[in-house]
This record gives C-alpha cells, structure tokens and sequence, in this order.
C-alpha cells in the first residue's frame, strides 16, 4: 500500500531535522490529520528534535485528558489567537509553549494567576517583589527588597508592613496549599 | 483467578531440582523449557518481551534492603524490602520498572529462596527488640507468581514463626489460594493496590480487576489475614475524587475495618526516565495528562497544592470509612504532612503505628 504524503512529508522533514527514531515513531503512530497538523507547525518554526518533542508531549496530554485529537487542541484558543500574530520564530514559539501551558495547566495557571491578582492587591512599590516556588511546589514566599537610597529602603519596608495586614497577604498562603 | 503464563521458561543449568524449580514444572508441564542462562531479547519492545518469559536463577548478593522510598527529606515508615523476584507479568502503564529493568530480557524467580530466609532470620535474632515489617512487592507483584512458584508456602510459615515481623504480601492480582491454605499466626499482612475504578481498567493492564481484588482481600480476611490497601498512585484523571470515592466505598462494603492493618496514599511520581520510557510505548494512557511538574527531587508529581487537595479529599473518606486505621503518606516531605494531617511524625513513630496496626 503506498504510503500517505503527509507520512512521507513527516519522514523527510524528521529525517532532514536528524530526529531519533522514538521521537520520529511517536510522530508516525497519530492520526494522519494530527500528524499533518504538527507538520504545518515544525516547518513554519523549523522545529528542532527538543523543541517538537516538547509540542507533541503537550499537545498529546491535553488531548488525552479531553478526548480530543492534537489538531483540535491547536484550534483552540489562546493557541488559534497565537499563532495568527505576526511574531519571529523565536517569539512565536515562547507564546505558543505559554498558551500550550495554560491549556495544559488549567488549575495550576489559575493559582497562578489568582496569586498575581492577590499580590496586586497587596499595592507593593516596585522594590518589593514577591517570589514564589517554581510551579508552586512549595509553599515558601521569599520576599526580596531592591533600594538604591536609604528612603527607598524604609518605603519598601512600610509597604510590607502594611501587606502584612492585608487579608490578601493570608490568601496567597491559602492559595499555595490549594485551600479551597 | 487469573493465573500468567509465560511462553517460555529458562532455568539456569544447576537448578532444575530446587522447590521453586519443581513447582514451576508441575504447574507447568507444557510451557517450553531451555536449562541455560537467558539471553538477550531481540524483540523490539524487549519490556514487553520481557514479560513473556520466566526464569529460574539464584539470586547472587544481599537480599534484604532498605525501602527506596527513604529518601531523605521524606517522611519514612521504614520498611524493608525483599526480591524473591524481579520484575511483573503485569503492564501498569505507570511502573517504574519502565525505567529501572528497562533491558531486563525476563521476569525472574530466584531458586534460593532459603538463603533470603536465612538471611532474614538473621537480621531478626540479631534485633529481637525491634519489630520489622518486611514487604516483597517491591520489583515484582507478590502474588502475581505465587499458582507457579508456590513461594508463599516458604514465606508464611517462616513469618509465622518469627514474633518480631511482620511480612507484607502487596499485590494486584487475586492470586490467594495458597494463602488460604496457610496459618499466618497474624504475622502476615495482605494488601492491594487499588486506584480508581477508570484507572484500575484502562492503566493496570493484566491484573486483577477492582472488584476482584476487593473479593479477593475478604476472601483473605476470613481466612485470619490482616489486609492492607495503597492508594498509590493517586491520580489526577477526570473525575478523580468520585472515583477515588467509589473506591473506598467498594473496600468498606467488603471488609471488616478492624481487621486492616493499614492503608497509605501516595500521589503518582515519575522520573524524567520513566516519563521518556512511557511516551516511547505504544500505548495511549490519560495518566500523564494530570497536571504534572518536575519537584525538587526531578520527578514530576501533580503540582503541591493540587497534590494536597487530592491527599486530603481521599483522606477523608478514609476517615469516614476506616476512622481507626492507621494511614500514612508515602514519599511525601515534612510539610505535606503538616498540611494534609496537622502533623509531622518522625519515621519511628509512624512505623510504631504501622507495626501496631498490624498486630
């Protein structure tokens, strides 16, 4: 049986990229249209092997979990809004891994973004700045002040102490732990 | 039952006449048989090859080990672990053994299983103050093997007779008849591995369904077994917390509580290894849809505060269903604990409460 052109495209364009076979194998196992999909994505962006292993993880997990093909997951938005902008190639990909997190991060992405809404209203000047464990694995808050005079040092200060009682200060705690 | 069959069986020259040797042949007298070493598989998916052939060899260095689980920084129950084999007929879609006996050509009984006892019982005299809970479930199902190796007719009378241990049999099969027949003198815990019924059909390839296993563990209860139930891995799927429900409520309706000896939660943890190993596979699994990132250690988990949200939701219904079992978390840090229970006990003192949860 002769071989589909969208698996010969997939072969020539792995091949030229030098991508191992498990990677290029995974490629192969999707549905001719998802394999399609991520063809049309690897040659806009001249996707490298880490670069189009990283898509295809996110794209097949998010699929999985909503029973959905990969080709759905890239017409969804924020990906569809993304990849109509008109940024280089290095941008592109940077705001398509952001959207792919949201996608793929549902509640993660809202914890964060609940965090950054509490830490808003915590009025904090720009020298004080709140710092939270890399994908919230932890419920450490590190707090960093940044002065260039002895003034600026006692504003920032007297803006923590006024965060401090902020009932908002105690919901960035709660949201750590993931306390409804 | 489900009893696994394997297409073919290697014994090393040397040990054709060992009890381990001798069962396997009587149970299965028309499964082709080589006396020699295995070789190297040449199957493309040699995991999965692997788990077709049986070998019989001597298990060479220490028998007893430290559970791997300790690692510091975690809350440790301190539990030993025994390999009488290694490697599983079954196909989790989740087992680390992806990655740890990635290139293992065979599932492995070791013939000497008198040496491992001997060793135990070494350990045991040497320590008489201490209670041990000693578990075989740790690079193999510890049923799974037991209607051809017959190796629990070696293991609960050696545990029987020993005041200061207790054995832990973990398994996901129903594989229990040679238990039934034995006396465990309350030395010997069953316990299964369970997870939510969505998870147990799509992700547990070849073992035991849920109910079965349910079935299985009052089936060991009335026969004077203590049982035990692991909730590892917990994970995050559509619907979890119903399922996770569900579950509990299939155990309680079955068993008697006062007759658990524990039950553990452990949340789904995956090296970058075994994450490459089961995308390689050609299997589809929603097991890596949760919402997955890498810890401190390198393995990724569910994200802490969802982590917590699931511990203390399954928590619950424990409490409600099992209000006076002992339960722990496996490889979870000191702040987990305190978020998930109000407290931080040290490793002895959640093995005291294990221990006396067995008793």
């Amino acid at each position: 049986m002769p071989e589909h052109p969208t698996t010969t495209a997939v072969h020539a364009y792995a091949t030229a990229r030098h991508f191992s076979t498990a990677t290029r194998e995974r490629w192969l196992r999707l549905a001719p249209g998802d394999q399609a999909v991520l063809l049309r994505l690897a040659e806009r962006l001249r996707l490298g092997e880490n670069q189009f292993r990283d898509f295809l993880d996110c794209s097949e997990d998010i699929a999985g979990r909503d029973g959905c093909t990969i080709g759905e997951v890239w017409a969804r938005e924020p990906i569809a809004t993304t990849l109509a902008r008109d940024l280089g190639r290095n941008q592109m990909i940077a705001a398509l891994r952001a959207a792919l997190r949201l996608l793929r991060f549902p509640q993660l992405a809202a914890a964060n973004a609940r965090l950054a809404e509490l830490v808003s209203q915590l009025h904090l000047p720009a020298g004080v700045r709140l710092h939270f464990p890399l994908h919230l694995e932890g419920d450490e808050v590190r707090v960093e002040l940044h002065s260039r005079s002895a003034a600026a040092l006692r504003e920032c200060t007297a803006a923590v102490q006024r965060a401090l009682e902020n009932p908002a200060l105690d919901e960035v705690f709660r949201t750590l732990e993931h306390t409804p | 039952m489900r009893q696994w069959r394997p297409e073919q069986i290697w014994i090393s020259p040397g040990e054709e006449a060992t009890p381990i040797a001798r069962r396997v042949r009587a149970a299965l007298p028309d499964v082709p048989r080589v006396t020699a070493e295995v070789g190297e598989s040449s199957a493309a998916d040699r995991f999965s090859a692997g788990k077709r052939r049986l070998v019989l060899q001597r298990h060479r260095g220490s028998w007893l080990q430290h559970c791997p689980a300790g690692t510091a920084g975690l809350v440790c129950c301190n539990y030993l672990v025994v390999n009488f084999a290694s490697n599983c007929p079954y196909d989790c879609s989740y087992c680390f053994l992806q990655e740890y006996i990635a290139n293992n050509p065979a599932i492995k009984a070791f013939t000497n299983i008198d040496d491992g006892l001997a060793e135990i019982a070494t350990v045991l005299r040497a320590h008489p103050q201490r209670d041990f809970r000693i578990g075989t479930g740790e690079l193999a199902d510890s049923l799974a093997l037991d209607p051809i190796t017959g190796l629990t007719s070696d293991l609960v009378p050696f545990f029987a007779a020993h005041r200061n241990v207790t054995l832990e049999l973990k398994t996901k099969s129903d594989c229990i008849d040679n238990l039934l027949r034995l006396d465990p003198q309350n030395r010997v815990v069953v316990s299964w591995s369970v997870n939510a019924p969505t998870i147990c059909a799509n992700d547990e390839t070849g073992t035991a369904s849920l109910s079965e296993r349910i079935a299985a563990a009052r089936r060991v209860q009335a026969a004077g077994y203590r049982v035990g139930f692991h909730f590892d891995p917990l994970i995050e799927h559509p619907g979890w917390a119903e399922g996770y429900r569900e579950t509990v409520a299939m155990i309680a309706a079955a068993v008697d509580p006062r007759r658990v000896a524990w039950i553990s939660l452990g949340s789904l943890r995956l090296s970058p290894g075994l994450l490459t190993a089961m995308r390689a596979r050609p299997t589809t699994t929603q097991v890596l849809s949760g919402e997955l990132v890498p810890g401190p250690d390198g393995k990724a988990r569910v994200w802490r505060g969802l982590r917590m949200q699931m511990y203390r939701t399954v928590e619950g219904y424990l409490r409600e269903a099992f209000p006076n079992v002992p339960s722990y978390l496996c490889m979870e840090p000191a702040g987990v604990w305190q978020h998930v229970r109000g407290e931080v006990p040290s490793d002895r003192e959640v093995a005291q409460r294990l221990v006396a949860g067995a008793l």
